[in-house]
């Protein structure tokens, strides 16, 4: 499991817009990521974790497992773009204080566009899921 | 899976998720160009593939596979 500042390898994004603090690669395809809901989190309102909070956590996970190849080959993180959000569907929004866990599978590829299938959980109830399609901008 | 099956099998599931009648699928025709794909949802297109036929295309092999007849040999090549 990756925690915390070295999650900075995986992905360009800096506070405050951090949006995951775990990382766990289980296969170029496939990872587990979590994150705690703080206080002073940007998407945070009424001391719940918003919609777009939720996104942007499935959205930077996606960016971590790429980024996680580019970590192994000792080069910097590529900035990601989401290029489509299908079938989502969000079940209830996280309350401060408590982690998500956030499974996701790459289920295809083409032309340099990924389609990821993500589930997230908080206390092994699902919170979200939806299908993203992303696309690295390539240097 | 004899041919005739699979090309049945391929324009039904293609003319079902892209929203299209199984006769405007034709050998000859464009893929991206009847099913109107762009290249978002192009990768719909490959997902569906892979789930439906277990036969995943790589990119390299994608911009080979223009027409419908294209399609067809692909996966009769490597359809179990």
């Amino acid at each position: 499991m990756i925690y915390e500042q070295d999650i900075y390898k995986l992905i360009p994004q800096r506070p405050p817009i951090v949006m995951i603090d775990g990382f766990d690669g289980i296969s170029p395809t496939e990872a587990h990521t979590t994150l705690t809901v703080k206080p002073d989190n940007i998407f945070c309102q009424d001391g719940k974790l918003q919609e777009p909070g939720i996104i942007e956590h499935i959205a930077q996970s996606a960016a971590a497992l790429s980024g996680y190849a580019d970590f192994l080959q000792n080069e910097p993180p590529k900035i990601g773009y989401i290029g489509e959000i299908k079938k989502c569907s969000i079940n209830d929004l996280p309350n401060v204080g408590r982690q998500l866990s956030t499974h996701l599978q790459i289920v295809a590829e083409a032309m340099g566009i990924k389609l990821l299938q993500a589930e997230v959980t908080v206390a092994g109830k699902q919170v979200a899921d939806c299908a993203m399609k992303i696309f690295l901008r390539q240097e | 899976m004899e041919k005739i099956e699979l090309i049945k099998k391929v324009n039904e599931v293609l003319a079902e998720e892209f929203e299209k009648e199984v006769e405007e699928l034709s050998p000859e025709k464009n893929i991206k160009q009847t099913l109107e794909l762009d290249s978002l949802s192009l990768v719909d297109m490959v997902a569906l593939i892979e789930n439906e036929f277990g036969v995943k295309i790589p990119s390299a092999d994608l911009v080979k596979v223009q027409t419908f007849e294209q399609l067809y040999d692909y996966l009769a090549e490597r359809v179990k």
